[in-house]
């Protein structure tokens, strides 16, 4: 019984964590540049929620869309502003990493200034107040909510890469930028719309997060892009489709810990990014399979 | 290379000279201006919820001294203006560290106060040792504090974190409840709580039937729960953080699962927050620790009694006072004792004083009395329970008897 | 040395502890300096090897009931075994490197303060080290930090050592054929650093001697040292000493009171010297003195990124 109660929890936590580290995936498999702000992203869309649910009274869901056009907006200025200079760079993949690592402390502070670094959190009333039956056993409402929130999402996402223009456009890019620019692909203007879609992504997960992984304070991002690293690590670097499997790995071990070893629980991420990277740092690097 | 050599150095001391700015040397031949009393808070981090109203209370003692003229000084026969020197540690323990040190080196305060809790008042205690500068240290209960080689450190305003639970041990065991789970956060604080309780209900019989250790960012309990629900208990006893609680409490209620008793640390002494969060309905006939101000003590022979410090310090909104509050005030009047029995200014001078009070020093937070080791050892926790009450709850003393205010409700409808 | 200047300082400068951090992160800089201003390896979780080394000292005092002198090889000797156990992180490039680095870091704070091992490492408990604290000794120990740790980045940059890391640093296949011996130069280099970080954890450790788990592994003190390191230049010998004593000087005068504050300075501080100055504060100062410049020819990142700087300042 425990061990069914692990599973189930374990699938509906990795649905969540599958969107929480997509937009952080999108944006590698595009860029190739890993957001470091990726969890602070999380952390302003917690508190975007947290806003939105208090002092208007709105479902905190509702993060999720309201996010997506300022998101892609300023994510495709930013992108677009610093793009030229990291380009220029001796060596841009590192450059780009300490830059994102300072716009992550930015966000971080100004968050504080915002917010204060007191905890926040949303009431699991706002998502409903009784428990689901799951195969004969009862889970909290905001796991099943969540869970169903994200799948959609998910889907919309993969819809949008596989039978839109610009989501082939994207692909294409991804695959190799030199062969998308030479059949007539905008890549500046692709990567600009990518890293807003995944800024937008990043902060509609983090209206569901602030369920998930507890209240929000301003330094929760450190931990948040470890976990999202850890997702896209274990399900393939720039493959979106394997950050669901990555998701769904990561929750049913760290599920199963936590029923098991309770002690060892929080170990679990990083374990499973290490022992991935060490084994397979190949596999790791290549990017074999890619959205079909 | 010498060139770079002395570059060097000479940036080593503009660096500093930076830093030197602010400080304000006092002198002590006769009666001193004024007593200069140095803290630190948490502005944000982890510890602001609970070092904001520890701080507040303390300014709200300086303030009633000050308005008399000062705080009366034995040693020289009047009162004296107290002054407030603070800074912020942003909940970091290695920040408070050189902030502790600067309050001895720069500030020379008089009275050196640490900030809320373990992890932040650890730094303060071999600094101050150190600098043989007695550390009034208002809720910082970690027992690896207090140690026999130690003058300069007393606790004033909680029992160190071993001794908290003892009455809650004699509750469960008064009630005859065989099956006891036990949850607790891997830190000191939490840890030794649960320790306690451990070794408390093994001398009287009872094993616990679930006794777990979780890392302190544990979020999520829900699968816990269902762990902790397979052993069938007839109490859950969860020992964190305020964080660890609300999101315990959260879980306990959305996943549906329902106790017969649960008891969490926090309730008691951070109402508002605690039900802000969790809602009446997850609270209703939990229990916690009593802690003042629902913990009533009038009788008092130092300070003012409960329901004037109310009064005074939140008369627009009394249910606004929380214990921290009160730790903070309580931390005044046990300086405020010292300062007046103290035959001088020295630190041991007034660490000896503190110890001529122990005992008959009746306040707002109880007796206070410390064991030679600076320990506290007064001021009891009693078990207290939630009631519902209107929309919000209400928290009631049901054990021990001599300070119960309602019957406990066991098992939790 | 600069050490000198610390040692001068503590004369008419009250507040000590200020200045032991002053040198512990003086230290962690220099050696944040020789990872990656000499490899190109930034490891977001070099804290690991300063809580490593904070618990290689606490742990042979209350055991081995050493010195705490004697402490700081215990304190070097876990950092390096702990760099030993992760030396397949060095098969990792940039990111990939960075980011498993920190994991490595978070898992062994995970792992030391577990409750589970409390009986080896006290588990979350803390660490007291009441009965070897000694506020002068830690201090000239932590001088001696910054000697040695100067030492070396000055060492590396005159040696032949340095030269093979320099070379490989810019091109590693070149210089596999030139028959410098990548695997194990950079082996060298990762152990030197992770020494250096071991050292600076034990300093603080002994001058600390009361301190959680939390204190000695809480990541901002792998980001105050990058921080630094990247705002003095890094692959100079006295970039990293010059941003740790102006920033940490900084922060303690701005940043004490206000954190947030800091955060932001320092956080735009990074995102201006990437994109207009990458060879960091020093390389403002080589062009600014082009004779001093000529004086010394210096090799390394600062001077060959110049021809990329296109603001003003940094």
């Amino acid at each position: 019984m425990l061990l069914e109660y692990a599973i189930v929890a374990g699938l509906l936590f990795g649905v969540f964590y599958a969107y929480l580290a997509l937009g952080l995936n999108l944006i590698f498999g595009v860029l190739r540049i890993v957001n470091l702000a990726h969890g602070d992203l999380v952390m302003l869309g917690s508190y975007l929620a947290f806003e939105l649910y208090y002092a208007w009274h709105w479902s905190p869901l509702l993060a999720i869309v309201v996010a997506v056009v300022p998101c892609i907006l300023v994510g495709g200025a930013l992108y677009l502003g610093v793009a030229p200079r990291l380009a220029r760079a001796q060596d841009p993949e590192m450059m780009s990493l300490v830059l994102f690592f300072g716009i992550s402390q930015v966000i971080e502070a100004i968050a504080a200034f915002g917010f204060t670094s007191n905890e926040r959190s949303v009431s699991a009333n706002a998502l409903g107040s009784h428990p689901v039956g799951i195969l004969g056993q009862a889970y909290p409402v905001t796991w099943v909510v969540v869970a169903a929130a994200s799948v959609p999402v998910l889907l919309i996402l993969f819809a949008y890469l596989g039978r839109t223009r610009l989501g082939r456009a994207t692909r294409a890019v991804m695959a190799s930028p030199d062969e998308a620019a030479a059949v007539g692909i905008n890549v500046r203007m692709v990567s600009a719309l990518t890293f807003g879609v995944g800024v937008a992504l990043a902060v509609g997960a983090g209206s569901l997060a602030v369920f998930m992984l507890g209240g929000v304070t301003p330094t929760e991002g450190v931990s948040i892009t470890i976990l999202s690293f850890a997702v896209i690590v274990v399900g393939g670097l720039g493959n979106p489709l394997g950050t669901v499997v990555g998701g769904l790995v990561l929750g049913l071990a760290f599920q199963l810990t936590l029923t098991f070893l309770p002690n060892w629980a929080s170990l679990v991420p990083y374990v499973l990014l290490l022992a991935v990277v060490l084994t397979r740092p190949t596999g790791v690097l290549s990017r074999a399979r890619r959205l079909a | 290379m010498n060139r770079y050599l002395v570059a060097t150095a000479g940036l080593s001391l503009l660096g500093l000279s930076v830093t030197a700015c602010g400080a304000s040397p006092s002198s002590s031949s006769t009666a001193p201006r004024a007593i200069t009393v140095g803290t630190l808070y948490s502005g944000s981090g982890a510890f602001a919820t609970s070092s904001q109203p520890q701080l507040a209370g303390l300014k709200f003692w300086i303030s009633q001294e000050n308005s008399k003229g000062g705080v009366y000084v034995g040693a020289y026969h009047k009162r004296i203006h107290v002054k407030l020197v603070t800074y912020n540690d942003q909940s970091s323990a290695t920040t408070a560290a050189t902030l502790y040190t600067q309050l001895i080196t720069q500030n020379k305060v008089n009275v050196l106060v640490s900030d809320f809790g373990s992890v932040l008042t650890a730094p303060a205690v071999t600094i101050a040792q150190e600098h043989h500068q007695l550390l009034f240290d208002p809720t910082g209960t970690g027992t690896v504090f207090f140690t026999p080689g130690n003058k300069y450190i007393v606790l004033t305003a909680l029992p160190t974190s071993g001794i908290w639970p003892a009455p809650l041990v004699q509750f469960l065991l008064a009630q005859h409840i065989s099956k006891v789970a036990i949850l607790y956060d891997s830190n000191d604080f939490d840890a030794s709580q649960a320790a306690t309780v451990d070794s408390g209900l093994k001398a009287g019989g009872v094993t616990p039937v679930y006794y777990q250790a979780v890392p302190s960012a544990t979020a999520s309990y829900g699968t816990l729960i269902q762990s902790i629900k397979a052993t069938n208990p007839g109490a859950v006893l969860e020992f964190g953080y305020p964080p660890n609680d609300i999101a315990f409490l959260q879980a306990l209620r959305s996943s549906g699962v329902h106790f017969p008793m649960v008891f969490t640390a926090f309730p008691g002494q951070l109402h508002q927050l605690l039900e802000s969060n969790v809602g009446q309905a997850g609270l209703s006939y939990t229990y916690s620790y009593g802690f003042p101000p629902q913990l009533a003590y009038n009788t008092v022979n130092e300070g003012l009694g409960t329901s004037a410090f109310v009064q005074a310090f939140a008369p627009t909104d009394p249910a606004s006072v929380n214990f921290l509050d009160i730790a903070g005030y309580q931390t005044g009047l046990v300086i405020q004792a010292a300062l007046r029995h103290a035959s001088s200014l020295s630190q041991l001078a007034l660490r000896n004083a503190v110890a001529s009070v122990s005992g008959s020093l009746n306040t707002i937070d109880g007796s206070f009395k410390i064991d030679s080791q600076g320990g506290q050892v007064g001021e009891l926790l009693p078990v207290s329970q939630l009631f519902p009450s209107g929309s919000t709850t209400k928290i009631q003393m049901v054990y021990p008897p001599a300070s119960a205010t309602h019957s406990a409700v066991y098992p939790a409808p | 040395m600069p050490a000198a200047g610390f040692v001068v300082a503590n004369a008419f400068y009250p507040n000590q502890q200020e200045l032991v951090m002053m040198m512990v992160y003086l230290a962690l800089a220099q050696g944040i300096n020789v990872i990656y201003g000499f490899t190109g390896y930034l490891p977001f979780g070099y804290v690991g090897f300063f809580g490593a080394g904070a618990y290689g000292l606490a742990l042979s005092v209350l055991y081995l009931h050493v010195p705490a002198g004697v402490g700081l090889l215990f304190a070097v000797l876990a950092a390096v075994a702990v760099a030993a156990l992760l030396f397949p992180l060095l098969r990792l490039e940039g990111v990939y490197f960075a980011i498993a680095s920190l994991a490595a870091a978070e898992a062994l704070y995970e792992v030391i303060s577990n409750p589970s091992l409390a009986a080896v490492t006290k588990g979350p408990y803390g660490i007291n080290l009441v009965s070897a604290y000694n506020a002068n000794a830690s201090f000239v120990a932590a001088v001696a930090l910054v000697a040695v740790s100067m030492g070396i980045v000055v060492y590396l940059r005159t040696s032949r050592l340095g030269l093979a890391l320099r070379a490989i640093r810019s091109d590693a296949v070149s210089a596999e054929f030139a028959g410098i011996n990548v695997v194990q130069r950079r082996t060298v280099a990762w152990l030197l650093s992770a020494a250096m970080a071991g050292a600076a954890g034990g300093t603080f450790a002994w001058y600390t001697s009361t301190f959680y788990p939390g204190a000695v592994f809480d990541s901002s003190i792998s980001i105050f040292a990058i921080v630094f390191a990247l705002f003095g230049g890094v692959g100079t010998t006295w970039g990293p000493a010059l941003g740790a004593v102006v920033l940490f000087g900084v922060y303690n005068a701005v940043g004490i009171s206000q954190p947030q504050y800091f955060q932001l300075i320092y956080g735009v501080l990074i995102v201006l010297l990437v994109l207009f100055l990458p060879g960091g504060l020093g390389s403002l100062v080589q062009r600014l003195a082009p004779r001093w410049r000529r004086l010394r020819r210096t090799p390394g990142r600062g001077p060959e990124a110049l021809p990329g700087v296109g603001g003003p300042d940094g």
